[in-house]
């Protein structure tokens, strides 16, 4: 009986399109990716973060989710690819990304505003509008929107079908698409949800000789359908290093 | 056949061109007092070489203009007739007959054309005009007529290519074909409505019914657009203006469409409209070379598009590249449009780095949040931060005030600080005058190049790092003018 109402509940999908929603309905997608230049962590995603997908790292404040993401905008650049970023909150260090190796011409920032926080949903919408026209573009390599400071009640009011949606405009094209938050949201079953956890490392006993040297980043994969998973451990020296 | 047109009262391009467009397409203007016609044909319409002269001299005598006309079969005599002393104001010489026409004219004459022609690029060594008249006339040689007989070896050992040259032009030989005046074309379509249009959707369709001709007219011509300018005559008897400087030539009708109906959306006409004129700066047409080794990226008619979109969405100045900037001043940048094909390699990475060991980043607070610090022994031991002020920033309070936090309970962010180093003192812009409020890093703005930068201002700030109970590592500051802490952003 449940195999019967999930096979029915399958071809309703698979009768709509929207069968790419499925987990297990699907075979092992085998599809390019952008990789992040961290060996380590590549070689645990297959190659990299998905083109054609929306994947996602998400983790709390300081847990390296930025660092990552620099790090696949910065190996984006350098393989002459462009990448764009939907800065919602107009967060981003020029001199961080400059230093994690993003070839800056090649990037293209879409600053929001810093707005008061009766206007935080309007911001949201702008930058998933935003998010939006550079998908329909195309031609990017890796296209990024950051949520990491969005409240995470504005970021629940957002309609389940945008990530879909997003999700059916980059189908098929060379676009690895990331978000970047505080917990999953998207949940793609195609992408990877790359879960981080950081822990500062400081050097030096005295008040004067102490600094902190970077952080200790553990990156947790989860992929329901690409059969990857793990966690990786990477060590992010600080930018002014 | 050729004709010359000189103005005996001094230099008159604009009758000189006005006389010879009667005439002919083909003419060139060589210097300001002079302009040759290209006859060719011209006996179908008018008749022989003197019928033409007659012609010619009417025109003259029309526009109540002092014009002596030579007419020969080659340009050069006939500018070297049209400047000869002469009792008649109209020369006509039959073809193959020029030399000998010629022949009694001085040899002064040649150094007016040989100077009005552009030096080659190989005789820049070259002796001045005059100087070759005068060894001319050391030699003995007055006329053209007794330059062109000297025997072209011996012209040539002694005076070089030059030499020869100008026993050509004393001959009446042309150095060269007749580059005839390229009309100044214009780019520009209008449209005068029955009726006053108000609003843009209307007004896409003229756009696009003015634009298709416009944008094959540059086809036809091999040009591109680099600026697009819309002139909207309005119904108050006033003109709205717009120009768009285009990131590359381009003459896609769509994308024109596109770019003006955005950037009418963000300056709308203030009434309505009865008349609408396009016109472009034109410019030669981009040609691109694919390559099967790199990566495509999108066209910049494509990226002209999205920027505009984006520029509407978000703002003007909201859409472009980062560019770092030279200053130790914290946070601050530059802008400047994206134009990925354009300056690849300019401005790369600061460093490049280790890509096995990724440099941890800093979320920057624009506009720097408000903090309440517990020191204890030099060394903050307590940070409070407003939850609503750390996600997006907030404004600067008076110091001493209280931090603007939310009526919600526990909408505080901080704790207790686990580990922290500094102090870092930075001081920075101190020597200049600021009257704009510190710390605000705000819009960056119009530089040059297209480069748009931040504001330089004063700062003088002591640094920490810090990382809280919370899990959650910050730069906090403290404004030492102010007395006040101030979170400016968090490592992430």
């Amino acid at each position: 009986m449940a195999k019967s109402a999930l096979a029915a509940i399958e071809a309703a999908l698979r009768a709509r399109k929207l069968d790419s929603t499925l987990t297990t309905a699907r075979p092992v997608l085998e599809t390019t990716a952008a990789p992040s230049a961290v060996e380590r962590l590549d070689r645990c995603l297959r190659g990299g973060v998905p083109r054609g997908q929306l994947s996602e790292i998400v983790g709390p404040r300081s847990s390296g989710r930025t660092t990552l993401l620099l790090q696949l905008l910065a190996a984006a650049t350098r393989r002459d690819e462009i990448a764009a970023i939907v800065d919602t909150f107009d967060c981003l260090d020029v001199a961080s990304a400059a230093s994690a190796g993003v070839e800056l011409d090649r990037l293209m920032w879409i600053r929001g505003h810093s707005s008061p926080a009766s206007l935080v949903d309007r911001s949201i919408e702008r930058a998933l509008k935003a998010l939006n026209l550079v998908l329909q573009a195309g031609g990017f390599g890796v296209v990024a929107i950051d949520f990491a400071d969005a409240p995470l009640a504005a970021l629940n009011r957002i309609p389940f079908t945008t990530w879909l949606r997003i999700q059916r405009t980059i189908e098929g094209s060379d676009t690895a698409c990331i978000l970047v938050g505080p917990r999953p949201l998207a949940r793609s079953a195609g992408g990877v949800t790359l879960s981080l956890t950081g822990c500062p490392q400081w050097h030096g006993v005295g008040d004067r000789s102490r600094r902190l040297t970077g952080f200790e980043l553990v990156v947790r994969v989860i992929s329901p359908r690409r059969r990857t998973g793990g966690e990786v451990a990477i060590s992010a020296m600080s930018f002014e290093s | 056949m050729f004709g010359a047109l000189r103005s005996i009262d001094g230099p008159a391009p604009d009758a000189l061109l006005e006389v010879a467009a009667d005439f002919t397409p083909r003419f060139e203007l060589h210097v300001p007092d002079e302009v040759v016609l290209d006859l060719a044909g011209l006996e179908r319409l008018f008749g022989g070489p003197h019928t033409i002269g007659e012609e010619l001299s009417r025109a003259r005598a029309e526009r109540q203009l002092r014009l002596r006309v030579a007419i020969a079969g080659t340009y050069t005599a006939a500018r070297l007739l049209a400047r000869a002393e002469s009792q008649e104001d109209i020369v006509v010489v039959e073809a193959g007959a020029e030399a000998i026409v010629l022949a009694p004219l001085p040899i002064d004459l040649l150094m007016v054309i040989e100077n009005a022609e552009p030096a080659p690029s190989h005789s820049r060594t070259f002796a001045p005009s005059h100087l070759v008249v005068s060894t001319f006339r050391r030699w003995g040689i007055r006329t053209l007529g007794e330059l062109a007989a000297l025997p072209v070896d011996g012209v040539a050992a002694r005076m070089g290519v030059r030499g020869t040259r100008w026993q050509r032009l004393a001959r009446g030989e042309d150095p060269r074909p007749l580059r005839p005046e390229v009309p100044k074309e214009r780019f520009e379509q209008a449209l005068d409505l029955e009726w006053p249009i108000d609003g843009l959707e209307p007004l896409s369709f003229v756009l696009g019914r003015l634009l298709e001709p416009l944008t094959a007219h540059l086809e036809r011509r091999g040009r591109g657009a680099a600026v697009l300018h819309v002139r909207l005559h309005l119904v108050t008897r006033t003109i709205h203006e717009r120009s768009l400087q285009l990131p590359a030539p381009m003459r896609d009708v769509r994308t024109f469409r596109t770019l003006l109906l955005l950037d009418l959306e963000s300056h709308p006409p203030s009434a309505a409209i009865d008349r609408v004129v396009v016109a472009v700066d034109p410019t030669p047409a981009r040609i691109v070379q694919f390559s099967l080794l790199t990566r495509p990226i999108p066209s910049p008619e494509q990226l002209s598009t999205l920027t505009a979109r984006l520029a509407a969405l978000m703002g003007e100045d909201r859409c472009g590249s980062p560019v770092v900037v030279d200053s130790w001043q914290p946070g601050v940048f530059a802008m400047k449009p994206f134009n990925p094909g354009s300056g690849i390699g300019d401005q790369g990475s600061a460093r490049t780095p280790d890509a096995q060991c990724p440099r941890s980043a800093l979320r920057r607070f624009r506009i720097p949040v408000p903090a309440r610090v517990r020191m204890e022994h030099d060394k903050p031991q307590h940070v409070t931060i407003d939850r609503a002020a750390a996600h997006l920033g907030s404004r600067i309070p008076d110091p001493g005030s209280p931090i603007p936090g939310s009526p919600i309970p526990g909408s505080h962010l901080g704790g207790c600080v686990q580990a922290c180093a500094g102090p870092w003192r930075t001081s920075g812009h101190w020597w200049t005058d600021v009257s704009v409020p510190r710390l605000l890093l705000g819009t960056p703005r119009a530089g040059s190049r297209g480069v748009a930068r931040s504001r330089c201002e004063e700062w003088d700030r002591d640094e920490w790092d810090v990382t809280l109970s919370d899990g959650a590592t910050y730069r906090i500051f403290r404004e030492r003018a102010m007395h006040a802490w101030f979170v400016d952003g968090s490592y992430d």
